[in-house]
């Protein structure tokens, strides 16, 4: 395919993901003080209860498997052999990214607790970079 | 050279894309959704953030279920993985004796779970059982339900008794699928029995050996069934492993939130394990290939 008919489906994508996440955000309940209920239930009622925050981490997932997809499709790539001497694709550093995030966030409650939770996220993308970068 | 390649037959895989969503997806972000609310049934949900994560990595009830998990695993690989060789190596390659044999190792696999675990629970009963009574005819004070070394004993034996056919059957199809020109060349050049292994049966069977250990590892660590039926976990906690522990909080308790919390670091566990199982043996194969 040619780049022009790539342009219509990476903005088409794009869209509708957006187009999801501003779904989510407008069915963030809003309390009588007018204040968005960050974890209020999104539908009320609903099986299981569905909230935010869980729609977001699933969001973000979907959204990184899309890119993924797409990146794959376009740019077809041959494996290589990083630091761990293995062979790894993109997808599969992808996939340690993540397990290797969860671990790091649980390592982050078990060592220092709630306080400064963002620090596993920061630690985690810079784990991840490296990842893409080394391994 | 330029494939022109159809994806339309991807279309084709949509019902089976709906039918994981329906049945492992979506159960799998309701395990998310459980392990971050709390709840006590009726579709009540109510905001709990971290507090079930906090809870169970700090909790020392899951560490000494994890340390037994390991401790068990690592037991019954050690004994399971070279015992299955051993059998497999003795086995009768060819004629009617090699067909009985492998009946003979196939019928402890197809035993239900929660039956060898009420097999062995009888067997190991000092009033009836025949173990059990026999033990303590010669005078040894055996009883599972009282003495928690007793208990992991049966525990380990039953699982050895279950599942070393497993490993017995996988490591005896790797030894039949080598030629036979290999153990001419051993012989010419006067190989001993221990190089032969060594240098030929080991290394041609290091595929199946890995995906034995992958399998006698996913399974051991997450066994339920028989423990349960066998020692319901004790005595006191002594034989409760990740599983057992797991379903007494989620459905004992009805604590959904932490045993959510806690199945989803268990998930994570098996998945890091499966990943370098998987990791090792695809580039063991490559390394073949090449």
């Amino acid at each position: 395919m040619t780049a022009t008919r790539w342009t219509p489906i990476y903005l088409g994508l794009a869209a509708l993901m957006a187009a999801i996440l501003a779904l989510l955000l407008w069915a963030v309940p809003i309390t009588e003080e007018g204040a968005r209920e960050w974890t209020g239930q999104l539908i009320p009622g609903f099986w299981m209860a569905w909230t935010f925050p869980v729609a977001l981490f699933f969001w973000v997932i979907a959204s990184l498997l899309i890119l993924m997809t797409l990146l794959a499709i376009r740019f077809p790539e041959t494996p290589r052999i990083g630091v761990l001497r293995i062979e790894t694709t993109r997808g599969d550093r992808l996939f340690i990214s993540l397990l290797g995030s969860a671990f790091i966030h649980l390592g982050w409650l078990f060592f220092i607790g709630t306080p400064a939770f963002w620090g596993a996220l920061i630690l985690s993308l810079v784990y991840a970079a490296a990842v893409f970068r080394w391994v | 050279m330029d494939k022109t390649q159809n994806n339309k037959a991807w279309f084709l895989v949509l019902p089976v894309l709906l039918v994981v969503a329906f049945s492992a997806v979506i159960p799998l972000m309701t395990v998310v959704n459980y392990a971050i609310n709390d709840t006590f049934g009726n579709n009540q949900f109510f905001w709990a953030g971290l507090e079930w994560f906090e809870e169970m990595v700090a909790s020392s009830r899951l560490h000494d279920a994890l340390g037994r998990q390991i401790l068990f695993s690592a037991i019954i690989l050690a004994i399971e993985v070279p015992l299955g060789i051993y059998i497999a190596l003795n086995m009768p390659k060819k004629g009617a004796w090699a067909s009985v044999c492998l009946v003979l190792m196939a019928l402890p696999l197809l035993i239900p779970f929660n039956v060898v675990g009420t097999i062995w629970q009888i067997f190991g009963r000092v009033d009836i059982g025949l173990l059990g009574h026999t033990l303590a005819a010669i005078g040894i004070d055996y009883n599972y339900t009282n003495d928690p070394i007793d208990a992991w004993a049966t525990v380990i034996v039953m699982d050895v008794w279950h599942w070393t056919s497993l490993v017995a059957l996988l490591s005896y199809a790797g030894l039949q699928s080598i030629p036979q020109a290999y153990y001419q060349a051993a012989r010419i050049d006067q190989a001993s029995r221990w190089a032969v292994f060594r240098y030929i049966e080991l290394p041609k069977m290091q595929g199946v050996l890995l995906i034995a250990v992958l399998l006698r590892f996913m399974d051991s660590f997450m066994i339920y069934t028989e423990p349960f039926v066998l020692t319901g976990g004790g005595p006191g906690n002594s034989t409760t492993f990740l599983s057992i522990d797991l379903v007494k909080m989620a459905i004992g308790q009805f604590d959904l939130g932490p045993a959510a919390a806690f199945s989803l670091m268990y998930f994570l566990v098996i998945l890091l394990v499966s990943w370098v199982f998987y990791t090792v043996m695809t580039s063991l194969d490559r390394q073949e290939s090449r």
